[in-house]
């Protein structure tokens, strides 16, 4: 549909010119941009008044200047943390598209198979994993270890549900039409449901990116390390017992600006995997 | 075997088909197709002409009797050649695939040279006027062009048989004439034997030089005729005399196929 608009808002351009460009281009930023940005900047502001005006001390209620300050001042602990947890997340990320696609694959390619495993496989989901975290530690050890495990057991799940739906949403006539060209099961799953399974494996690695980020945090409160090895998740326990709390909030903005970006990456490298095939695909699904 | 001159290609002996639930698809199908014909099968829907297509292509199994081409059972004719061609009411192209690489598959799956695939897949995409579009993809496509891709992919592997599922039934009037032409052009062409299963008497008595008119509950043949109007047919035959004389027939068989139903 964005693209039709597009087409459509572009040839309206062309014979009007340059001038009418830029003031579709206001239109366009009053439309979509404009709004959004005055609500960040009322909401900083109230933000920065309230504490004010109720005196609220800025370890119970830090201000939006009191966490820039922290973050500024503790930029050394915070950066260093950041790049612990976007190591953790990264290799737990892709440990669960690695293991997540193969496993799953294998389990479409014989339905005995899947039968059999799946089940076990959403049993593994429904235990939180915050249960099994301190198990994950004594076979692990503390350390990033444990850490990577953790967010591999959380960002793995929507990657097999997502690529098994996907390799099973097949088409019945073009599984036949594969049949009568007596292609083997391998050439079926190489040139028919691997690339029909595409959309959906993507969409399970952007649940999953997110995911892994929330595991890396998560295995860090209860396996992180001291000693310069901690991640975010680490930094923010030590904040909390400290009661720095603005600088409690720079992690949790850090944490979620981190996710965001994460998300975009794997958004933008799978529009470029899906192609130019992959909205009609969609539309198909619809 | 005796050596006529026609040779028989497909075969239904005394062919039933029982679906999972109990219902009769088909009810003793028996007659020959002779190599060369074009063939329609027409029938009301849920008269189980597209069941027996399928059987031919080997995609379905008769419950009791025995379907064969060329002697052998489809299964095994799949299995050894790329002899039959299946194009189904949806185009059933790959979406991620372009045109070429659309026609290409059926060749490819079969291994060899991808040069000498990819020659014979831009001569069936010329056959059907879309050799320009080679490299877009199917979305890009109108209705009639993909149903053109689809029917060039299946040219391209030269199929002694092409096995038609209602391939024009989703398309507009003007498409579907034009389209019609084309595959009659073809089919004079390459010198092959077409399997047609259409709803539409129409395109029955136009296309085929034999129509089997089938009747539904069970599904079974009601009659079996030959259309002797002269190839390469014009479309100002449909205003004929002759040609109202054989939809005329082929209507009075179908709906003789209905009365029989309403009196069971």
């Amino acid at each position: 549909m964005s693209i039709s608009s597009a087409e459509t808002a572009g040839k309206a351009i062309v014979p009007i010119g340059g001038q009418a460009k830029k003031k579709q281009g206001w239109n366009r930023f009053k439309q979509y941009y404009l709004g959004p940005i005055i609500a960040f900047l009322l909401f900083m502001t109230l933000w920065e008044i309230v504490p004010t005006m109720f005196g609220l001390k800025h370890f119970i209620f830090p201000k939006p200047s009191d966490v820039y300050k922290a973050a500024i001042d503790d930029w050394s602990i915070l950066s260093a943390a950041i790049q612990i947890t976007v190591v953790e997340s990264l290799i737990g990320f892709a440990v669960s598209a690695v293991v997540g696609i193969l496993l799953s694959v294998l389990l479409a390619s014989s339905k005995i198979m899947e039968r059999s495993i799946y089940p076990y496989a959403i049993i593994l989901q429904t235990i939180p994993v915050v249960a099994v975290a301190p198990i994950v530690v004594i076979w692990f050890g503390a350390g990033y270890k444990s850490i990577v495990v953790i967010s591999f057991l959380i960002g793995f799940f929507p990657v097999i549900s997502n690529t098994l739906m996907g390799l099973n949403s097949v088409d019945k006539n073009m599984d036949e039409l594969f049949t009568l060209y007596n292609a083997s099961k391998w050439k079926k799953m190489l040139k028919l449901r691997i690339p029909a399974a595409m959309p959906y494996i993507m969409a399970g690695l952007k649940i999953s990116c997110t995911l892994s980020i929330v595991g890396a945090i998560v295995g860090e409160y209860v396996a992180g390390i001291g000693g310069g090895k901690g991640g975010l998740g680490y930094a923010i326990t030590v904040a909390a017992i400290q009661v720095k709390t603005p600088f409690l909030f720079a992690c949790g903005i850090a944490a979620a600006i981190l996710g965001i970006g994460f998300y975009l990456i794997v958004g933008t490298f799978a529009k470029w995997a899906l192609g130019s095939w992959h909205e009609s695909a969609m539309k198909v699904e619809r | 075997m005796a050596g006529t001159a026609e040779k028989r290609l497909v075969a239904f002996d005394h062919v039933s088909k029982m679906f999972s639930t109990g219902t009769l698809a088909l009810s003793d199908i028996h007659f020959t197709i002779q190599e060369g014909e074009f063939v329609s099968f027409l029938g009301p829907s849920g008269c189980g002409k597209s069941t027996a297509l399928r059987m031919v292509a080997g995609l379905a199994e008769p419950t009791t009797g025995l379907v064969t081409v060329n002697g052998k059972t489809p299964k095994q004719l799949v299995r050894e050649s790329n002899d039959i061609a299946f194009v189904f009411q949806d185009a059933n192209l790959l979406p991620w695939r372009t045109v070429l690489d659309n026609v290409v598959l059926p060749m490819e799956l079969r291994g060899g040279s991808r040069k000498e695939h990819k020659e014979t897949a831009l001569h069936a995409l010329e056959m059907v006027g879309l050799k320009d579009h080679m490299k877009a993809h199917p979305r890009q496509l109108s209705g009639g062009m993909k149903m053109r891709v689809s029917i060039a992919r299946a040219l391209a592997a030269k199929p002694k048989l092409l096995l038609m599922d209602e391939p024009f039934a989703a398309l507009d009037e003007i498409t579907r004439q034009s389209l019609q032409m084309e595959l009659l052009d073809i089919w004079q062409k390459e010198k092959m034997t077409v399997l047609f299963v259409t709803h539409n008497v129409y395109e029955a008595v136009f296309l085929s030089s034999k129509i089997v008119v089938m009747s539904a509950r069970p599904g079974r043949v009601s009659s079996i005729n030959d259309v002797d109007l002269p190839y390469p047919r014009e479309l100002g035959m449909r205003t004929t005399p002759k040609f109202s004389e054989y939809v005329d027939l082929a209507s009075g068989h179908l709906e003789h196929g209905a009365d029989r139903r309403g009196l069971g």
